[in-house]
């Protein structure tokens, strides 16, 4: 070092050109720059990719001309045979009659109410079927991938202290929070819209190498569209969550552990022991904002407690819809991230 | 001009039950601006807590404090980018390197990356510039968290046992840097520190701190002076009869091997006089001067 400081005695030390500094940018960069945000992400797309190619190759072939010919008269013979057991419903003398025939005997079957690629054999890709559920599969994915970055990202900021360094250069806590979950809002919605655009490129590839002809219905693509921006919101409040969670507790690994424990547990033993609270749980809620429409709750009657508001015995669904299951997933991940944010702004830090 | 004011700062941490431990206990320190100003204290009398105070990491129960003149932690955001701060221990990220630590901190200040690779060249981390933080030495470390507290060519630097883990050509050079950031004409150094050699060869002024409260200040030199015991060392041909005479005299006479030691000795004259009438020609008469070691446990033992 003493040749280092030799030189170091030449260097004018007005000479730090500071300039307009970049919290965002800095953040940005830390967050780009983390070696283990790398690593999943890597694992995560190699992963991906070895499922869809064992998946795409196993499950699914494009039909032949002669598979979809067969598939076609297959699905005559199963018209024949539902039109052959609706007229023998119809004849049955004891057939209630206080009933329309077609709630008993259910309507004229047609060609019409079956698809063909539903007769292929073996199956194909299905853009109508496989193309949204995979989506929502790919955003539950994507969205566990977050919660493990924004925990990692804040909780390695606790571990290793340089929280604590960075307020050596911005001192405003509240500022240094909001940038920090701004940038880890922004990566979760790039996470979340790379993941359902990587998802379509490898669904276009699967229908044009191992699909069937399709013919989608009308608003197919626009409930698609709507789907993946319900997804891409589940991923960025799901990355938002972990980092609430790590940053209330400040540790990584803890914050898996809570999260562990609560679905695991504290979700099993809700549905076991107050059925009717279920509405609360943050993975009904999931579903209810994922699901088209919303998400009906089939609940066990047996199960509910004669206080609970549900008559013993009479079947009972709860229905979360879309702006329900939004609502409890923000609210919770808002609750925590401004417990978490409040504890930083106010405490002592050592 | 100041650059750091505390005025009766009071600082107890809270522990479950258990009664509050008082940090600081109405704290006044006044430190000016430039040349190297070393901060003394026993381990708990509430040196990191004022350092931590004065960059807004632990808030202050009371009393008031400025850093560059403008009051803390209010008037932080406005005075951070002129204040280096090395505390305790340096806090980077493990996985990232050396220099890319540095980086990072710099685009929040807008420091340029010129004066990343400068700061690295001081400390004479060029060469493992691209290593894993957590690869490096202890040394390493603690010269990579200097390095960070010079990027912003700060007007003010505080460093809390910027020598730990060093090793000895280190802390050579360590002090030498703290001397000449110094006594550069625009920064002042503020140096907590519990090696009391270091405080004496490398600060100008020190306060020293006891219990939460400052029971010295001001010149290395005056500090020293002002408690000087007053003590001289003395040598005669023979020295059992000069024992022997001050004793008479009066005076409390200890041995220090080779020659007495003379407590209290109001006059240095009389005994010259006293020795030489009965006989005793000196060999050696010097005022032992208290050094920092001594001052600093004597003002610390009367806190506690």
């Amino acid at each position: 070092m003493s040749g280092a400081i030799a030189t170091g005695a030449t260097t004018d030390p007005h000479a730090a050109d500071l300039g307009r500094g970049s919290l965002l940018l800095a953040e940005v960069h830390r967050i780009t720059a983390r070696r283990f945000i790398r690593w999943l992400l890597a694992v995560s797309l190699v992963t991906y990719l070895v499922i869809v190619s064992i998946v795409g190759l196993t499950q699914f072939a494009k039909p032949s001309a002669a598979g979809l010919a067969h598939a076609r008269h297959r699905v005559q013979a199963a018209v024949a045979n539902q039109k052959a057991a609706r007229d023998q419903c119809l004849k049955d003398p004891n057939r209630p009659t206080d009933q329309p025939a077609e709630q008993i005997c259910g309507p004229d079957p047609a060609a019409g109410m079956f698809r063909v690629q539903d007769f292929v054999d073996p199956p194909a890709f299905d853009l109508q079927r496989d193309l949204p559920a995979t989506a929502i599969a790919v955003g539950v994915a994507t969205a566990a991938l977050a919660f493990l970055i924004g925990a990692t990202y804040v909780g390695a900021e606790w571990s290793s202290r340089s929280m604590v360094a960075l307020l050596f250069w911005e001192p405003r806590r509240l500022r240094v929070m909001s940038v920090k979950l701004g940038v880890l809002a922004a990566a979760a919605a790039l996470l979340g819209v790379l993941g359902q655009l990587i998802w379509l490129a490898t669904a276009e590839i699967l229908q044009s190498t191992r699909g069937a002809p399709t013919h989608l219905p009308a608003h197919f693509w626009s409930d698609l569209v709507a789907q993946e921006g319900r997804t891409i919101l589940f991923v960025v409040l799901m990355g938002l969550l972990g980092f609430g969670i790590a940053n209330l507790i400040r540790n990584t690994g803890a914050s898996m552990g809570v999260g562990f424990v609560y679905f695991a547990i504290v979700e099993n033993a809700v549905r076991v022991a107050r059925p009717r609270w279920q509405e609360w749980l943050l993975t009904d809620n999931i579903a209810g904002l994922l699901s088209k429409g919303g998400y009906r709750l089939p609940v066990d009657s047996a199960a509910v407690s004669p206080g609970g508001g549900v008559v013993p015995g009479q079947p009972h669904e709860i229905f979360i819809s879309n702006l329900h299951g939004g609502l409890v997933l923000g609210g919770v991940t808002a609750a925590i991230v401004a417990a978490g944010v409040a504890s930083f702004v106010r405490r002592d830090l050592h | 001009m100041t650059v750091i004011e505390v005025a009766g700062a009071h600082k107890a941490y809270r522990r479950p039950r258990r009664p509050p431990e008082r940090a600081l206990n109405g704290l006044d320190l006044t430190v000016a601006s430039g040349g190297v100003h070393g901060f003394l204290g026993p381990n708990g009398s509430g040196k990191t807590t004022t350092i931590r105070m004065l960059l807004g990491l632990v808030s202050a129960d009371s009393g008031e404090m400025r850093l560059l003149g403008e009051p803390v932690p209010r008037a932080l955001p406005a005075v951070i980018a002129s204040v280096g701060a090395l505390v305790e221990t340096p806090l980077f990220f493990p996985n990232f390197s050396g220099r890319l630590n540095l980086r990072l901190l710099a685009e929040t200040a807008g420091v340029s990356r010129s004066r990343v690779e400068e700061c690295l060249e001081l400390v004479d981390l060029s060469g493992r510039a691209d290593d894993r933080f957590k690869a490096y030495s202890l040394g390493m470390k603690q010269r990579l968290g200097i390095a960070a507290a010079l990027l912003k060519s700060p007007r003010l630097l505080i460093l809390d046992e910027p020598s730990n883990g060093l090793d000895p050509a280190g802390i050579k050079e360590v002090r030498q840097l703290i001397q000449r950031l110094g006594h550069d004409g625009r920064t002042t150094v503020f140096l907590s520190s519990h090696q009391l050699s270091e405080v004496q060869q490398v600060c100008d002024h020190v306060s020293i701190l006891a219990r939460g409260r400052c029971v010295a200040t001001g010149p290395v030199s005056e500090v020293l002076a002002g408690q000087s015991t007053g003590d001289v060392r003395l040598r005669a041909p023979d020295p059992a009869a000069a024992k022997q005479l001050l004793e008479a005299a009066g005076y409390t006479v200890t041995s220090l091997g080779d020659a007495w030691r003379v407590h209290r000795a109001t006059g240095p004259g009389a005994i010259t006089r006293l020795l030489a009438e009965n006989g005793q020609y000196l060999t050696e008469l010097s005022p032992i001067a208290a050094d920092l070691e001594s001052v600093f446990l004597e003002l610390t033992r009367e806190q506690t």
